[in-house]
């Protein structure tokens, strides 16, 4: 049977804009994770993991998002993140958002995107106390998705 | 006085933004703001040891990590005194084929072709030009599948270490790459035929200074230890030692990344500067396409940077069949890495990443610990070429209104590729 993938978009390099790395991290060390889920850390470009993807049954993408949400709230997109800016400006990869709608045009299986708010991104490695805090709350409601 | 505010080009608000100011015909202040992270990234590495190091520089970024963990190893050895094996040159120079084939695919077709069609995505430009973003997600995925195979995965190689490689490649793994890189060539020569129905992006002509690593065999990314100059015919060799001299850095109040000039000029680094760099590597099919694409060199055009990236793409894939076909003749040794003996120097290593030069800078204890640590990224030595040619387009634009200098000055940015946003990644709400 395929597994599920669970990929963590981010750079840990850049505080809090890193949590997907930091959830996926602490993801694959958790004993509950179920047996059939793969978990990786995929950097800031989503498309270069489309190999990974095409074996998986169903993935799950982790990225934060700045919205005025409390920091470290989890929303699920599903199939259709249209409340996201799907801009292009960007000069150098493209958003989640956009990879994701590109992979489905070759992907068959699904794709939900997980959205962790965060306030701010800024230079710097680990994240910041606020965060750091939520994370157990964080990987729970992951793992609940898993189940 | 008017002025004329771009944000956003990258995904840290705040940077990455144009503005110019304009009064009456007159353009005043041309401003660009890039975040650069690399600059602020001494105290991550500083007490690190040699082996520790290379593994978290490749975080500043993930379309360049190949380029800064190789970056980042050569300083290492060129420190020590580490000569790697030719089988381990080999394989680097592969890796470094494979990110440029991804990096100019996600580029040219996935960001810079919806400009040209005036389309807002990529995604808006595959509901009406699928093949020309399929194209680019095929060529993408060869060059993930080349820095996969010799680098152990695809965003921040875990293989390549100090004095050469964990392990290396399969022979089977090598056969099946040489067949991925058949399709590569006809999927090169397809890339060919879009750049060349691309309308002609005309914004601005200057006469520009290029900087670029001098290589031995004129084609590599990877070997060398000496930049070149090239200003008004005349030609400048900078050795690596004395990389200070290129990048004598000014500070600048509104940008992270300080202005780098030689001789007081800005220069720009990038596929157009290698090409005017080493111009005899414009051979066979580079010749026909750079004839077919109408490149000049040296160009007067930053747009034309487009140009060189696509006659790359074409020579990348062709470099990096013939390298297989070298290592498949020659056997592909399973050798341990080169054993290190660390000392207190300094070592300077200078590399060609998608984008333009890289510049890895480390001083080590005795105990082969670092105390020093200096990165220059392409995006910082292009930050003032940059600039210079958003004047020069305002200048040479007749019309001035916002929306017309917003598109050019977004097409001139992103034509230099930079490097932004590399290293965040940030979804926003509407």
């Amino acid at each position: 049977m395929k597994p599920v993938l669970v990929i963590g978009l981010g750079n840990p390099l850049m505080g809090d804009e890193g949590v997907g790395c930091h959830v996926a991290e602490r993801l694959s060390a958790d004993p509950r994770l179920p047996d059939r889920v793969e978990v990786m850390s995929g950097g800031t470009d989503l498309l270069r993991h489309a190999d990974r993807m095409e074996r998986a049954s169903r993935v799950i993408v982790i990225d934060a998002i700045a919205d005025k949400a409390e920091p470290g709230t989890v929303t699920v997109f599903g199939d259709a993140p249209a409340v996201l800016e799907n801009r292009q400006e960007d000069a150098h990869t493209l958003s989640a958002v956009q990879a994701i709608q590109l992979l489905r045009m070759t992907l068959a299986a699904p794709i939900t995107l997980l959205g962790i708010s965060i306030t701010r991104a800024g230079f710097g490695p680990g994240l910041s106390p606020r965060l750091a805090a939520r994370m157990p709350a964080i990987v729970d409601r992951v793992l609940g998705e898993l189940r | 006085m008017s002025k004329v505010v771009i944000d956003h080009l990258a995904r840290v608000e705040g940077h990455g933004g144009i503005t110019v100011e304009l009064e009456g015909d007159t353009v005043g202040s041309v401003q660009f703001d890039v975040f650069e992270g690399a600059r602020l990234l001494e105290p991550l590495v500083r007490g690190k040891r040699y082996d520790e190091v290379a593994p978290v520089l490749s975080r500043i970024c993930s379309i360049c990590s190949a380029a800064h963990t190789l970056t980042s190893l050569k300083a290492t050895e060129n420190a020590f005194g580490v000569r790697v094996s030719p089988q381990t040159d080999l394989l680097r120079e592969l890796m470094f084929r494979g990110e440029s084939i991804e990096s100019h695919a996600l580029h040219l077709f996935l960001l810079a072709a919806p400009d040209y069609l005036n389309y807002p995505s990529a995604i808006a430009l595959s509901a009406d030009k699928p093949a020309v973003v399929m194209l680019g997600l095929r060529l993408k995925k060869l060059g993930n599948m080349i820095q996969e195979t010799i680098g152990g995965r695809a965003v921040h190689p875990v293989n390549a270490v100090p004095g050469g490689f964990g392990r290396a490649p399969a022979i089977e793994q090598l056969i099946e790459l040489r067949s991925a890189l058949m399709q590569g060539v006809a999927d090169s020569d397809a890339a060919m035929d879009v750049m060349a129905s691309l309308p002609p992006a005309e914004f601005c002509h200057y006469d520009t200074v290029y900087a670029a690593l001098r290589t031995p065999s004129l084609d590599s990314y990877y070997a060398g230890d000496e930049v070149m100059v090239v200003s008004d015919g005349s030609r400048a060799i900078v050795h690596a030692t004395d990389y200070k001299t290129l990048s004598n850095e000014r500070a600048v109040p509104h940008s992270h990344a300080k202005h780098s000039a030689f001789r007081d000029k800005p220069f720009m680094v990038g596929a157009l500067a290698r090409l005017t760099v080493n111009p005899r590597r414009v051979t066979g099919k580079l010749a026909v396409a750079k004839k077919r694409l109408k490149l000049q060199l040296p160009a007067d055009n930053p747009m034309d940077n487009n140009k060189a990236q696509a006659l790359e793409l074409i020579n990348d894939v062709e470099r990096a069949l013939e390298i297989i076909e070298q290592l498949l003749r020659a056997g592909v040794k399973d050798e341990p890495p080169v054993p290190i003996q660390p000392r207190a120097a300094t070592g300077t290593a200078i590399t060609e990443a998608p984008r333009g030069l890289l510049i890895h800078s480390y001083t080590y204890d005795a105990g082969g610990r670092i105390t020093a640590a200096d990165v220059i990224t392409p995006t910082a030595f292009n930050a003032a070429s940059m600039e210079l040619h958003f004047r020069k387009a305002v200048e040479q634009s007749a019309e001035r209104d916002d929306a017309t200098l917003s598109r050019k000055l977004q097409m001139i940015a992103r034509a230099y590729d930079p490097c932004i946003s590399c290293s965040v990644h940030l979804l926003r709400r509407k």
